[in-house]
């Protein structure tokens, strides 16, 4: 029960950050200002409810399998786009490598080094 | 025995009346390619997902039902896309006191890394000649589906194109984030978690949440944040060049 209850509060702000983007004219959607609404509403509680958090996590881990379906009909489109395959493919992996490349430099550069040890002996844990 | 077989042979279309079948075919295909993944030792450049994409599409080459079936009994599975992102807002405000010690430098590094996300891929495209079209669909390939599908929409991109470059882009920046990460001696999960956010949208947010729990905070904020910022800027600059 505590996860459908946490989905229901996913929902109502889900429809909140519709009418936020209906009352205001944002062009955005209402997935991310229920998400910024949802943030705020738990600071102003100061504290998250525990039905949302149980049913965060499943969803979140769903994330990849959800945009699976919409990438299944670039197969069958692929024809269409026949005589740009070398410029997408060139265009979609150099440029995300040098995206990457410049976010990292841009971040480091800036991003004041942490001081919590916790924080980068978890990482070297995972590797 | 000929009655048989020809209920035999209407059942994929009967199947595909209803979404259930879209929707098994899609969890099915998702857990056998993470099983493949695993036994064919996690490579980097083949994500589960996409093992899974060509599976459903090969499935549904084979039996006798268009792509235009399947999409629309997934169409319900992808209703999730919206609660699922308001779910982003546990990781979220489990980091807002790191985020709040940060704001500023992410405010002045984020913007920038977004623009430069969109703009290299569109840059090198339109240098190799690549039409309108086909550049609408590239431009938002950082940027999480649900705003990305939006963004493609209102500047004349291709759905279907679009969503083979978010895949291509998050598969290509998981491999560049763990692979420059390395080579630039980065580890911190703060850095990592929001380079793999800002480029490799909800995949990227993913394998952050492998790494740790923080990494994945600060790439959703990093998926957030390059969202919400390419959702307003880019239709304007969109229109200035066309």
């Amino acid at each position: 029960m505590s996860v459908l209850r946490g989905f229901l509060w996913l929902l109502v702000f889900l429809l909140l950050g519709q009418a936020v983007v209906a009352l205001f004219r944002l062009p955005m959607p209402s997935g991310v200002i229920g998400m910024l609404l949802l943030t705020l509403f738990f600071g102003y509680r100061g504290g998250m409810n525990p039905d949302v958090v149980h049913i965060s996590q499943p969803l979140i881990a769903m994330l990849a399998l959800l945009i699976m379906p919409g990438v299944v009909e670039i197969f069958f489109v692929a024809g269409q786009f026949a005589d740009q395959w070398v410029a997408i493919l060139t265009a979609l992996i150099a440029g995300t490598l040098l995206s990457v490349l410049s976010s990292l430099l841009l971040m480091r550069r800036y991003l004041p080094a942490s001081d919590a040890p916790g924080l980068a002996a978890g990482n070297a844990g995972h590797e | 025995m000929n009655d048989w077989l020809e209920r035999l042979s209407q059942l994929p279309q009967q199947w595909f009346d209803s979404p259930i079948a879209a929707i098994a075919l899609t969890l099915g295909a998702y857990f056998f390619g993470i099983r493949l993944f695993k036994l064919m030792h996690r490579p980097t450049w083949c994500p589960p997902m996409l093992i899974a994409a060509i599976l459903i599409a090969v499935t549904i080459a084979l039996l006798p039902i268009g792509i235009d079936d399947y999409n629309r009994g997934a169409g319900w599975l992808m209703l999730l896309l919206g609660p699922a992102t308001v779910a982003l807002a546990v990781p979220l405000y489990q980091q807002l006191p790191q985020i709040r010690a940060l704001w500023k430098p992410i405010l002045l590094t984020l913007p920038l890394s977004a623009t430069l996300a969109a703009c290299y891929a569109v840059i090198i495209a339109a240098a190799m000649g690549a039409p309108k079209e086909v550049l609408a669909s590239l431009a938002p390939k950082s940027v999480t589906s649900p705003i990305a599908l939006g963004l493609a929409e209102e500047l004349g991109g291709s759905r279907a194109l679009l969503m083979g470059a978010l895949l291509t882009t998050g598969v290509t920046a998981i491999f560049g984030v763990e692979w420059l990460s390395r080579v630039l001696h980065i580890r911190d999960p703060r850095l990592i978690g929001l380079a793999l956010g800002i480029n490799g949208h909800a995949l990227g947010t993913v394998r952050a949440f492998e790494i740790s729990s923080a990494a994945g905070a600060f790439a959703s904020l990093g998926m957030s944040l390059t969202g919400a910022f390419t959702a307003v800027v880019l239709p304007l600059v969109w229109h200035l060049f066309y």
